[in-house]
């Protein structure tokens, strides 16, 4: 278990997924609303812990998460917080044609995207409000021609140059002692089932000297500190890998750093197994963060990466609807 | 569609419009659920099995009998490792399965097949030859017929536009898992995700089982290829393609029409075993019959209680 000493932490990029249920309302957003306006939509992405030891979890995009015609503002989620959708603001940049597609200044699009990341972590408000974290941006070319949909999302994540060293990784099991694994298994299924926590997707875990666990709100920090006991940074993690963090780690550590100047950080990679929490799934890993130069000035933003690979390669996807979509073939299809 | 299917769908749609729906329970005599007793099951469900949840779908698709935010379950992302037709293989080969329904030949799996179980451990790490030949075969078959089909020349190959360009990331920081793991490596299982949902259909007074299957790379599956990820007893008859209650598109269903009687059934055998079976219990059992359905799509219907194998 674990990688050598010294070796750079590596984050399992996120993945996305787009339900058939986006595209029909963004196609009629489209032909009934927006017209030719290309200014960018707010949209909000859903994601949930990894609940499965072979599979990943992903962050998808449903009917759900465009407004549609204002109508149906006032009713719709009505369910204010699921555990199983945990969501996450991001931003949808449609063009109007494909070559004003595939010419987006994509760079541009990333840094500006990872500078509003940046501002909320110094104003504070990343802790106030920890969805901000992990903000993501999609481009696409709806050719409702054709039904035909291309897209490409982005995971802004600031760079942290020198990049961070792993000490050690490893089932959160075999770093915690069984009584605290124990209370902090109870911690979190607590906080996944209140409704006020459970789409809360960072979170501190103190681990006192009597081996309970609790978990706290970012904005507690101050109050965790100083007496003695262990400090783990918590977040929900999408990814199954058994060596790997999932990649909603790497701004929080940017935030962990700047803000709170901690230089070697303990987390917990926070996952379940059949909507449990599951200490043998879940990873406990060290890592030694040197604050880079410039840091301190929220003039100066950091390099971000993000674009998401497909199948290994980065490039857009494409997904053709005509079948669900074009009314000449559900007519054909229903005679 | 049938016409058959067509004629039915119409007539089910008027009754089901000028019909109130159940309000008198007749789960034990009739093995059929009213609207409040499916949100009571489903609670139930949700608070055992977290990962399911209640949504309330498309604005527009919504039923003003059920609760706005309790309309249907749906469970996501849930791994089926492998095709439904090389574990009954396996299966037969291990004995069978035992038929409620013998004289009317349904072909309805009592729901003390162990279909689950029959796969061991050894499906994680070593699939068989036959399930990597039938998930290929499929995979391939997914991408002409389902995205574009003949109009395939029409649309442009995104790899010809090599639109990287303008993105320069080199982060030693990222790990690439799909880089790492898949090189050409044939002992990689490809596996299929689905979406399960579960809706309340008012003409049967059943809860119903709908399928959105996605290939590995997390791409649409047409509906037919889903028929692959059936019990192939239930492939063609009793498992339809049709629009979903709540969701746009069409997905595949079990069809309800004999869901009350499987469900008597399987209370009267609970009964005969002095189990009182409880209407909140009713998903549990519903989806514990539904995995002989679909045997290696691994949604969560864990048991907490006594199915009524205290005679055994």
């Amino acid at each position: 278990m674990g990688e050598e000493k010294g070796a750079i932490l590596q984050f399992a990029p996120f993945q996305s997924h787009v339900d058939e249920g986006f595209w029909h309302r963004l196609s009629s957003l489209k032909l009934n609303k927006l017209g030719i306006d290309d200014s960018p939509i707010p949209i909000t992405g859903y994601y949930a812990p990894c609940s499965h030891a072979q599979l990943s979890n992903h962050l998808s995009l449903l009917s759900e998460s465009l407004l549609a015609e204002s109508s149906e503002l006032a009713t719709l989620q009505p369910s204010a917080s699921n555990r199983n959708k945990c969501s996450v603001p991001g931003t949808l940049h449609n063009t109007n044609t494909l070559e004003a597609y595939l010419n987006i200044d994509k760079q541009s699009l990333l840094s500006s995207e990872a500078k509003k990341i940046w501002d909320d972590i110094h104003s504070g408000k990343a802790v106030e409000d920890s969805t901000v974290l992990s903000r993501f941006l999609v481009i696409s070319f709806a050719d409702l021609k054709r039904w035909s949909f291309y897209y490409w999302f982005a995971f802004p994540a600031l760079v942290l140059e020198p990049a961070a060293t792993l000490i050690n990784i490893k089932p959160a099991l075999q770093w915690l002692s069984s009584v605290e694994a124990e209370s902090l298994s109870t911690a979190c299924n607590e906080w996944r089932n209140s409704s006020s926590t459970a789409d809360v997707p960072f979170f501190l875990v103190n681990i006192a000297s009597d081996s309970s666990a609790r978990i706290r709100h970012l904005k507690d920090w101050e109050t965790c500190q100083g007496h003695g006991d262990k400090l783990l940074y918590g977040f929900y993690d999408p990814c199954h890998f058994p060596n790997n963090p999932g990649w909603p780690l790497r701004n929080f550590l940017a935030l962990i750093s700047t803000r709170w100047n901690v230089e070697r950080v303990q987390f917990l990679c926070y996952r379940e197994n059949r909507g449990f929490a599951d200490m043998s799934l879940s990873l406990v890993g060290e890592a030694d963060i040197s604050v880079p130069p410039g840091w301190k000035d929220n003039r100066h933003v950091p390099n971000a990466v993000g674009w998401e690979f497909s199948m290994g390669k980065k490039g857009s996807k494409c997904v053709n609807l005509s079948k669900a979509m074009d009314p000449l073939r559900l007519a054909v299809s229903a005679a | 569609m049938v016409l058959t299917q067509k004629l039915h769908e119409a007539f089910k749609g008027t009754v089901e419009r000028i019909t109130s729906p159940r309000t008198v329970s007749a789960f034990k005599e009739k093995g059929v659920l009213s609207v409040s007793e499916f949100v009571l099951a489903g609670d139930n469900l949700v608070s055992k099995c977290p990962t399911w949840s209640w949504e309330s779908g498309e604005p527009s698709k919504r039923k003003p009998y059920l609760p706005v935010d309790k309309q249907f379950l749906i469970t996501r992302n849930v791994p089926c490792l492998r095709r439904a037709a090389s574990v009954e293989e396996e299966y037969e080969a291990g004995g069978g399965e035992v038929q409620l329904d013998n004289e009317d030949d349904d072909g309805w799996l009592a729901t003390h097949g162990k279909p689950k179980e029959t796969k061991s451990d050894e499906d994680d790490n070593l699939p068989s030859m036959d399930t990597l030949e039938i998930s290929k075969r499929s995979t391939i078959q997914s991408i002409p017929t389902y995205f574009g089909g003949e109009e395939e020349e029409d649309i442009p190959d995104m790899a010809e536009f090599e639109d990287s360009d303008n993105v320069l990331e080199n982060d030693p920081a990222i790990f690439q898992p799909l880089v790492a793991q898949e090189p050409d490596d044939d002992n990689i299982l490809r596996t299929r995700t689905y979406d399960v949902s579960i809706t309340y259909d008012k003409y049967y007074q059943t809860p119903r089982v709908w399928l959105t299957g996605y290939d590995e790379s997390r791409g649409l599956l047409q509906p037919e290829l889903v028929l692959e990820d059936v019990s192939q007893d239930h492939a063609r008859k009793t498992v339809t393609i049709e629009d979903h209650p709540h969701l746009p598109g069409k997905h595949a269903s079990v069809h309800p029409c004999r869901h009350g009687a499987v469900m008597k059934k399987i209370i009267d055998v609970l009964m005969s075993r002095g189990v009182e079976p409880e209407v909140d219990k009713y998903l549990f059992l519903f989806l514990k019959f539904v995995a002989s359905v679909i045997p290696t799509i691994e949604y969560d219907y864990t048991m907490d209680f006594d199915l009524g194998s205290s005679s055994n």
